[in-house]
Parts: structure tokens; sequence; C-alpha cells
């Protein structure tokens, strides 16, 4: 018995070199601090929906969004080449990176000729060992330059209209990216009576990478509006769209079917009445390019 | 009775033994440069936070370098080497176990110019390789540097034809630091 004992207690007592020197290094390299999640999406926006991701400090990301004419329908067809001729919406867009955390972006829509600035905060990130989800809270408000005929909107400051947004996102694994944003709309001034100025909608989103590259991205959007509910002369629609992403190093392209023919949160989300089960459903686009402003370029070294 | 006297002496020579002070040499803080030169733009980033340890008794060198840790002066850049490139989730650090080749004696202070054989572990793949490099020791401090190339097909790092002309398919990856004698009572 005491044979066993020495035997086992020289085989403990002594390891061999290398597996000190591999405890010493786990010990060494044993790492407290959390590691916060990255690319939970690929851009700040996905259909419809942005998203957790922010531009980082001293990028400006250009983004050209388009949504073509009904691909089906009484307006699509043949005739209008499934709604490649028509545009029902454009928009280009600018977002830069205050700090990694503090995002501004202005845009500009053909949809209601809507200008709008947006101002974007990091709350949370998401990381491991740390905070489960990312939040992030969106700003935005909204202008219609021009004066149209509905008297109503000849005012001014009857034509703007602010949103609010919390967006709160996980990554759930390297492929699969989840969010949701409860979205409050306020608008100055409304068109028709029993139109509720202040609009509460739900955004879900989601992305599948099938690739490190290619994904497939679903987009959803439900207002919770009784006007639009039981509306007996408009038909509402809740904006709905799925499509594909694919990256390639600088760019970030999206392709995808929508029925909604505005771009922007402040138009899709009380305006939607065109709807997927009477083919109003149309082809848009995202094109999103990363420029790095403010610093230099990794510059050629010749310390080797 | 003997035995226990034996097992007593045993572990006592071993407690000894390990607390020689100038065994382990450590640093928390390689450098380590990769740099890709391609036609469009070059590629460089710098981690610093890299842990090493060297044991002047076997020769034994060790270097574990978070991926996480490389900064690049592009951020989206620096995404995409962790998300598609190395895939820094499932590989978060880079590995080097080897052995330093020539019997030098690393309690004598000089330059020596070395090799070191062992495996390089990177993206979750590990090669066996010999790479070259020279030590300085001086009283209290060894300062190691070297520089070798990773070929990216090595390593299952896969380039896609869409991008490929924007990064080179061999990275270079310089490596300095250095160390201290650890002190298991101080850490």
């Amino acid at each position: 018995m005491k044979k066993y004992l020495l035997t086992a207690l020289i085989a403990v007592s002594s390891p061999s070199f290398s597996q000190e020197t591999d405890s010493l290094m786990r010990s060494l390299s044993a790492d407290s601090s959390q590691t916060p999640v990255i690319a939970t999406f690929k851009s700040s926006r996905l259909i419809l929906s942005q998203t957790t991701t922010m531009v980082r400090k001293g990028d400006l990301d250009f983004k050209v969004v388009h949504r073509f004419g009904d691909i089906a329908g009484s307006e699509g067809g043949s005739e209008t080449f499934w709604g490649l001729d028509n545009s029902s919406d454009i928009y280009l867009n600018l977002e830069y990176g205050i700090s990694d955390r503090i995002n501004v972006a202005f845009g500009r829509s053909k949809f209601e000729q809507l200008l709008d600035l947006q101002l974007k905060y990091a709350l949370l990130q998401q990381a491991t060992g740390g905070s489960p989800v990312a939040i992030s809270l969106a700003g935005k408000a909204g202008f219609t330059p021009y004066e149209v005929t509905t008297r109503v909107f000849d005012d001014f400051g009857n034509r703007f209209s602010y949103l609010t947004q919390a967006i709160i996102s996980r990554k759930f694994s390297s492929n699969f990216s989840l969010q949701t944003a409860p979205t409050l709309l306020f608008r100055n001034v409304v068109a028709s009576g029993g139109d509720e100025e202040t609009l509460f909608a739900l955004g879900v989103a989601g992305r599948y990478k099938f690739s490190k590259r290619f994904g497939i991205v679903a987009d959803y959007y439900h207002v919770f509006s009784s006007y639009r509910d039981d509306n007996p002369n408009i038909d509402y629609s809740s904006p709905l769209g799925l499509g594909v992403e694919i990256e390639t190093g600088g760019h970030v392209f999206t392709l995808i079917f929508v029925n909604s023919k505005a771009i922007v949160e402040n138009n899709f989300i009380p305006n939607t009445t065109s709807s997927w089960a009477d083919g109003q459903y149309r082809f848009g686009f995202t094109i999103s390019r990363m420029f790095t402003l403010g610093k230099s370029k990794s510059k050629p070294t010749n310390q080797y | 009775m003997k035995s226990i006297v034996l097992v007593i002496l045993l572990m006592f020579s071993y407690k000894s033994f390990s607390e020689d002070a100038a065994k382990f040499f450590i640093s928390k803080s390689i450098k380590t440069t990769i740099f890709s030169e391609a036609p469009l733009e070059n590629i460089e980033a710098t981690s610093r936070t890299g842990v090493a340890i060297l044991n002047t008794e076997t020769r034994e060198i060790q270097f574990n370098i978070p991926i996480r840790s490389f900064d690049f002066a592009k951020k989206k850049m620096q995404e995409h080497f962790n998300e598609n490139y190395m895939e820094s989730d499932k590989h978060p650090n880079a590995r080097f176990k080897g052995k330093i080749n020539q019997a030098i004696d690393l309690s004598v202070s000089g330059n020596y110019n070395v090799s070191v054989t062992g495996d390089l572990e990177v993206h979750g793949v590990k090669q066996k390789r010999t790479i070259s490099g020279s030590i300085k020791v001086a009283p209290g401090s060894v300062a190691i540097s070297s520089k070798f190339d990773v070929r990216c097909a090595d390593h299952n790092i896969s380039i896609p034809r869409l991008v490929f002309r924007n990064i080179a398919e061999t990275i270079r990856v310089t490596v300095s630091g250095s160390f201290t004698p650890y002190n298991p009572t101080q850490s």
C-alpha cells in the first residue's frame, strides 16, 4: 500500500517540464475580461430595420437603397417589366461614426421627398461572459420639405415626424442573429381623422448565414393601430421583406423582395398599403459601401 | 517509514526546484505584427498582448497570441479578419509550442541566433515549423525577435475568389518581446 502511495506521489509531484510550461501558460493567458461579440449583422441596415451594428469611429457608410415597382398585380407584369420600369422609393444615406458608440446619419427618400436626420447610440454590447444582448437606441427626425395639396401639410411644422426606437439584438451563433425593435413614431399632423398621431410598431428581423459572406435575411414590422386594423376604406398591410445578403470586402449587397413601397420607417410604418397577397411586392436592393476617413491607410513598412 | 521520509524528501526537492526564479521567463506584452502586400492595399495589424514563456532549462518556448487583440487601422477590415478569415470565436488564439534547437546556455548573457522547432497553430490547424530568430540574454531579462511567413492555405484560411486581389496568400509575421523572470509568488 505504501509503495502505491509512494508511486502516486512521485507521479504527482514531478510533472514533466512540458506540462509545467503548459499549465503556466494556461494560468498566464487566462482571460478574465469579457470579449465583445462582433459582426452581429454585416451592416447597420437589413431590409426594413436598422440593426444594432454600428459604424465605427471615423468610418462613413454610404448606402444606396432602391425599391422597384410592383412585380405582379395591376401595376406589375410584363408591361412594367415586372416592376423594374418603376421605382417606388430611392433612398440615399450617409452614416458616420462620431465614436464607436455614437452614429449620425442623414438621408433623403424619393417617397414624400423625406429628409431624415438620425442619431444612434450603442447602449449595450453583447459579450461572452457579459450581456446576452446588444441594445442600440435610435432617434430620427423626418421632414418633408415640399408642400402637398392636402392643405393640412402646408405648414412647415406640420410636416415633421419623429421616430424613436430601441433595437435589441442577439447573435445566437456565428451564423444566426435575431433582433427586435420596439418603435414609436410621432407625426405632428395626420391626414385623416381617427389616425393615430403616435404609432407603436414592433420590428423583428433576422439573418441566417449559409457561408461566411452569404446569408438570408428576413424583416417584419407590425404596426399596432386600430385605425389601420379597422379601416373600411384602406387596406393596410404589415411590411414584410425577404432577401439575401452578400458581403464582398468593403461592400455589403442586399437583394430583397418586400411589399412596402417606402424605405424609411417614418414612411413605411404609417403608409404601407401594398400587400403580398395582391401581388404588390417588389424587388429591391441595398448597396452599402464603407469608407475609412480621418485615419491614414496602413502604410507599407520596411522593417522586415 | 523509510518511504515516508523519501516522499517528504521528494516533495521538498521538487518544491525548491520549482521556486528557482530563473527557470521560467515570461512576457505578457509580446508584439506581433502581421503584414501582407497585395495589389490593392497593404494589410497590417499589430497585437501587443501576446503571452510567452521561455523555460531556460528545457529551452522550451511557448507563445499564445489572442486573435482579437490584432488592431487594424480599418475597423471593418479587423471585423472581416476575425469573422471571415480567422474565425476568432472558434479559434481565439494563435499558438506556438516549440523548443530551441541549439544547446545554448540561457543563463549566459549574449546574442544568439537560434532556430526553434515546434507546432504553429493558427485557425485551429497545427503545422510543424522550424522558425529562426534571435535571442538576447542580459542579466534578468531575455529578449526575442523573429520573422517568418505563414501561408493562409496551410491553415485552412480560405480567401474567396471575389476578394483575392485584396489579400495576399502569404502573411509576413514579426514577433518580438522581452521576458522577465517568472516569480510565482508575485502573480
